[in-house]
């Protein structure tokens, strides 16, 4: 068997213009999934597909556009529940899960805003002037796994934030990364647990359970699924200082 | 509705609105269905049904794909079929100047448009029926009445030298985070 047919290469720029279907389609997905060189090859044509549009001659969208999506946007959130169950409801949860869409939409957007300044910006100090602008930035360095690193992005609410991570190893399904605040005289208490893909990627929201400043660490350990209650493992990424 | 994601949102649109206008009124022909595409691919991203991945490519790449997939799911829509067997005249261009952003400079248009112009004229097509017609392999290659491993071929030569082409513009970015 050659190496073309090892890996689907044929079949990888197909797939990504969306042209690909039946068994062969399902053969790239599940190569790409284990296999780091094809799946790097269909990032690079995943670029090509996006620059694609770039190429056209520009057309402005219509003027009145604009307000009408935010019209729709705007009466389209909050989303509301079923009536029936809202009649089974508590006061208390009929308010409280309007605000829980609304600060999902919140981070939501939050999260793209705060991508759209990350793409268009080289990396360096700038980078990190800008993720502190939504909220503050955390730089998690691999004291465990040297080759990994990680940033805790945290929403301007305190409570809230996303964690990327790279360089971490895809663990068994009975094991999990799990993110921890450690505070001087106080209980470690967990921001949430999270699994990496198979490149070793992952893009998590999280809580973040007590005041940043409160913690003296913030660290990442690897432990039994579906989580523990205080840190068992070494630290694998860690950050003791942050602005 | 809080100021500032009414903000965010308008930061986005601001930004592509018009680069997903555009790959729409290509795809679909029709300036109304194009409106049509803009409004649902903003909602959709405001409603948090279409989730960005930072793996699988950046902000734009994002959007454009969720354009493009309801674009071609209109395009392969009975009513829109039906317009086309008659013979509708579909107006594309509207005519009014174009405003410039980030993603619509000259440079970055011109270097596009130069890597496609510079593949033979049987690798583009292969490529332009795929992405804005949304034929597959297959569809192309009875389409062009030509063998479905030519069509593999074209298309994976074409996507290889657009890559080499255009590197500058799709370069994978190392921040983590990042797409």
């Amino acid at each position: 068997m050659t190496e073309e047919h090892e890996h689907p290469i044929e079949n990888l720029a197909a797939y990504v213009l969306g042209a690909l279907e039946g068994p062969e389609r399902i053969h790239v997905v599940s190569h790409v999934a284990t296999c780091t060189t094809c799946a790097s090859l269909l990032e690079q044509y995943r670029g090509v597909v996006g620059a694609l549009p770039l190429g056209l001659d520009p057309v402005p969208p219509p003027a009145e556009a604009w307000a009408a999506i935010r019209a729709e946007a705007a009466r389209r959130r909050p989303q509301s529940p079923e009536p029936a169950r809202i009649k089974r409801l508590p006061t208390w949860r009929r308010v409280m899960w309007p605000a829980v869409a609304a600060l999902a939409a919140s981070l939501l957007v939050w999260n793209v805003v705060l991508q759209l300044e990350l793409t268009r910006r080289p990396p360096g100090p700038e980078v990190e002037a800008l993720a502190r602008r939504p909220g503050r930035l955390v730089i998690l360095m691999g004291t465990g796994a040297p080759a990994a690193s990680g940033r805790l992005l945290v929403a301007i609410d305190g409570h809230h934030g996303h964690l990327a991570t790279a360089g971490l190893r895809p663990l068994p399904a009975e094991r999990t990364y799990q993110l921890w605040f450690v505070r001087p005289g106080a209980p470690t208490v967990t921001g949430g647990t999270f699994k990496v893909d198979s490149r070793g990627r992952a893009w998590a929201t999280i809580t973040v359970p007590v005041p940043l400043d409160e913690a003296r660490v913030v660290a990442i350990t690897e432990e039994p699924a579906p989580g523990s209650t205080a840190p068992t493992g070494s630290y694998l990424l860690e950050a003791k200082s942050w602005r | 509705m809080q100021r500032g994601e009414e903000a965010a949102l308008e930061l986005l649109y601001a930004r592509y609105g018009g680069l997903v206008f555009t790959l729409a009124l290509r795809i679909v022909g029709d300036p109304e269905l194009a409106r049509e595409v803009l409004q649902d691919t903003f909602l959709r991203c405001w409603e948090g049904s279409e989730s960005f991945d930072p793996g699988r490519g950046r902000v734009p790449w994002w959007l454009m794909g969720i354009a493009r997939n309801r674009a071609i799911d209109l395009l392969r829509s009975r009513p829109h079929q039906a317009r086309l067997r008659e013979g509708e005249q579909l107006a594309v261009g509207i005519g009014e100047p174009t405003q410039p952003d980030a993603t619509d400079s000259f440079p970055t248009r011109h270097a596009v448009v130069s890597a496609l112009q510079g593949l033979p004229i049987a690798q583009r097509q292969a490529i332009e029926l795929a992405y804005y017609r949304g034929l597959t392999q297959t569809e192309i290659a009875h389409e062009l009445d030509t063998p479905l491993g030519t069509i593999k071929s074209r298309t994976r030569e074409a996507m290889d030298r657009l890559r080499t082409l255009l590197w500058p513009l799709i370069e994978p970015q190392q921040e983590i985070g990042r797409p």
